[in-house]
């Protein structure tokens, strides 16, 4: 009976102590979690590497996984003129057709791959205040310049889209579900891009550096018109130790070339780190039949207009199909598949090539944009002399005196055919409209001006119980 | 045989009820209890046109209605249309009414209109750039007395130039053994070609005085961080470059000398004659919106607080204009 009393001394002690908020939710100790992660530099960059893992996208044949870049060429190049799928068969076949459902798996997935690349950046700048003094300012431009990466793509391709700019609940619907005006999103974007490019250093072409800020701010003024903004950027680009590779070919397989500001990079062999988009592109090689095949008009342009050591390293005739043209700019590990043109020594399907995001040719046509300023043409010498030197290297030698707002377009085509470019050079040019229902009576499609931004995903739609509309059209 | 009867009178009796209880009107009026149409057709639309002279007639109008099914243009110049999309190429420059109007499969419509003004571009002319006192006349400044000088003051940069007198006419003058300059900063057109046009005198016909007058075309990109120019048009309110009237974009001479921060450097050594001569000089504005014009005397000795002199002889500025080359 004495001990009894001791008990229950003892026991209402005990309950003092276990109402402590760290007994009920404890931190797991032997489990990584981001409760207890990014506590040092370390582990904070880590999260940075985390955030071009997202960029990159998993190598998969699952929609469920997040495909990232591997996946981008369906939403841009195959709405555009340049290329479309072999077979006009499945949901592949709605961009080229421009009949996109809300429910094409293809346009939900690069959604949601590129709010996973957002929300691993946010993840980063949520815990700049552990890292120290020296990488925090890295950190920051490399996480903004992903962030404005992602959101400049997403507001080119769906007009106003969510906003988010910090690590949200999952309860909260309202960020996560409200349109914001793309004006707004342009204020962030530029705003992040000019924090990196004063934070970040140049020397890397795998991670985000000051001149691939600088180059994407560039194209993010040229898209909002501020010319003189581009202009002064790209010249700042001209000034550091980028030049032109000389032959048109290594630009895609001497890897971290000269040329090269910012590529998203794949190793080739493991699961992990290697894309498939190499794969698709070939004649049934990968899991599709064979997509971003080069439209007949993208073939008579090059043709007419590529010059000669350019046009035979942007597509070949399908050596296995001779009535059909693939690009040859991503060829699986650099190899061209033998005699069949799909017969390779290594897998294909994790392959290794990177993806060039900006390379410097890309900064020199910029460079004539921002001169020609939304006018009709240029002669200034400067413009000519960025241009010259595009056109030499694809042995178009002769000497350019005056360079129209077309002959831009088209050396833009024909310079960076199949990386993703035309369809939001046709949007910044103000062509699309034109160029796109030409294109689309030319080929069957069924386009209209609706078509120019990509439908809401239908899922999005449905989780944001009613909080979002769908664009008009669809 | 008789029940054969019956079953068939029953069976035209049930087919007359069915033929009546078809007759859904009657029970229930069209329209009654029906489901309202929660999403009417909402007519919208945004247009773009051509640029150039040759096409800012054409236009191309981008459907953006939602739930409709029937599109019916009026383009506002008589022409119409019942396509998704519309095009349009008008008669002549004028202010049209464009009307849009759309309706779904139930019935109901909806209709928006713009007006738009086709205006035929202008040939896009690069202006003069607008400087103030080119002709060097004694002016107020914003402290101090009338001079010459007056809007051609950079403290930073150089002591002031002076007033003097050619003909009647009011000049500057860069006085022999002084660091005297002139600097404006003035707006111009990113690109742009440029003629600068000077009318300069030195003081003596042997040429062996060691006087040049130096002339740079300063780029706007190097002006200090955070610094946007304003451009006056009245000398007495112009800063001189110090505290009480004001700074300008160049605040040190090495910013001024910096190889990076110059369009252009001209010198213009003596000519042999003590005749106003005229020198012309092209620039290109290049990546800025903004330049400033900076003339001093060179060639004597470096010595006093700029660093620099304009040596033994005295050399005279009557005007400077700077005309766009188009």
């Amino acid at each position: 009976m004495k001990h009894l009393k001791f008990i229950g001394v003892l026991l209402t002690f005990s309950l003092l102590f276990a109402c402590n908020e760290d007994f009920l939710e404890p931190i797991p100790e032997n489990v990584i979690s981001s409760e207890n992660y990014f506590l040092n530099d370390e582990q904070i960059e880590t999260g940075v590497i985390g955030i071009y893992d997202a960029m990159q996208g998993i190598n998969s044949t699952s929609l469920n996984d997040n495909r990232g870049i591997q996946q981008e060429f369906y939403v841009t190049e195959m709405r555009s003129d340049n290329t479309r799928t072999k077979n006009q068969e499945g949901e592949a076949a709605q961009f080229e057709s421009y009949t996109i459902t809300p429910n094409n798996g293809i346009v939900e997935n690069y959604y949601r791959s590129t709010y996973n690349t957002i929300y691993r950046a946010n993840l980063v700048l949520e815990n700049l205040g552990n890292a120290s003094q020296t990488a925090a300012p890295i950190f920051e431009g490399e996480a903004k310049f992903a962030r404005a990466y992602s959101y400049f793509n997403l507001v080119r391709l769906f007009g106003d889209v969510p906003l988010v700019d910090r690590v949200i609940s999952p309860l909260d619907a309202e960020t996560a579900y409200t349109r914001v005006s793309t004006s707004t999103i342009y204020d962030l974007i530029v705003s992040d891009l000019e924090t990196a490019a004063a934070n970040l250093e140049n020397g890397e072409y795998a991670r985000a550096s000051k001149a691939a800020a600088e180059a994407l701010l560039a194209k993010v003024h040229l898209t909002l018109g501020n010319y003189l903004e581009a202009q002064t950027l790209c010249e700042n680009i001209m000034g550091y130790s980028y030049m032109l590779e000389p032959n048109f070919n290594d630009v895609f397989y001497n890897e971290g070339n000269n040329e090269i500001i910012f590529a998203i990079v794949f190793s080739p062999g493991i699961e992990a780190d290697s894309q498939d988009f190499s794969a698709e592109f070939m004649n049934g090689v990968g899991r599709t039949v064979g997509v971003n095949y080069v439209t007949q008009d993208a073939v008579a342009f090059l043709d007419a207009n590529g010059g000669p050591d350019r046009t035979p390293f942007s597509y070949r005739i399908d050596p296995f199909q001779p009535t059909q043209n693939q690009v040859v700019k991503y060829l699986p590990n650099g190899e061209d598949g033998g005699a069949d043109g799909k017969t390779f020594m290594s897998d294909a399907t994790l392959s290794g090539n990177d993806w060039v995001v900006l390379r410097y040719a890309d900064v020199l046509l910029m460079h004539v944009e921002s001169i020609i300023a939304g006018g009709q043409d240029t002669s200034v010498s400067a413009a000519l002399n960025s241009f010259q030197q595009i056109r030499d290297r694809a042995g178009l030698t002769d000497t350019v005196t005056n360079i129209t707002k077309q002959d831009l377009l088209n050396e833009r085509r024909a310079e960076l055919a199949f990386e993703n470019q035309r369809l939001f050079d046709l949007l910044r040019f103000g062509e699309a409209q034109s160029i796109l229902s030409a294109h689309a009576t030319a080929t069957g499609g069924s386009y209209s001006a609706t078509d120019l931004l990509l439908p809401i995903p239908q899922r999005e739609i449905n989780l944001s119980n009613g909080l979002m509309q769908q664009n008009p059209g669809y | 045989m008789k029940t054969k009867r019956i079953f068939g009178i029953m069976l035209l009796f049930v087919g007359a009820l069915l033929w009546e209880s078809c007759d859904i009107d009657k029970f229930e009026p069209l329209g009654e209890n029906s489901i309202e149409d929660a999403t009417p057709p909402q007519a919208n639309f945004s247009f773009s046109n051509g640029v150039t002279v040759d096409d800012f007639l054409e236009y191309t109008f981008a459907n953006l209605s939602t739930s409709a099914t029937t599109y019916a243009w009026d383009f506002g110049d008589g022409n119409t249309s019942t396509d998704l999309d519309g095009f349009n190429v008008y008669p002549a420059e004028g202010t049209y009414t464009v009307t849009l109007t759309v309706s779904d499969n139930n019935g109901l419509v909806s209709t928006t209109s713009q007006t738009i003004e086709v205006i035929e571009p202008e040939a896009p002319l690069v202006p003069d750039p607008l400087i103030v006192n080119s002709e060097f006349v004694k002016l107020p400044k914003s402290s101090g007395s009338d001079c010459a000088c007056a809007g051609w003051i950079n403290r930073d940069l150089g002591d002031q130039g002076e007033s003097s007198t050619a003909s009647g006419a009011d000049v500057v003058k860069f006085d022999n053994n002084e660091p005297d300059h002139v600097y404006q900063e003035f707006e111009v057109v990113p690109n742009a070609d440029y003629l600068i046009e000077v009318s300069v005198r030195h003081s003596t016909t042997d040429g062996t005085l060691p006087s040049s007058l130096e002339l740079r075309m300063l780029a706007g990109s190097g002006y200090e961080a955070g610094y946007t120019p304003v451009y006056y048009t009245d000398t007495a309110v112009m800063p001189q470059g110090n505290s009480s009237t004001g700074y300008w974009g160049y605040r040190t001479v090495a910013q001024m000398e910096d190889a990076a921060n110059n369009l252009t450097v001209e010198v213009i050594p003596n000519p042999g004659n003590d005749d106003y001569n005229t020198y012309q000089y092209s620039f290109n504005a290049g990546a800025n919106n903004s330049v400033a014009l900076f003339m001093r005397g060179i060639g004597g000795a470096a010595s006093g607080n700029y660093g620099y002199n304009s040596g033994n002889e005295e050399i005279r500025a009557a005007y400077v204009t700077i005309t766009a080359v188009n």
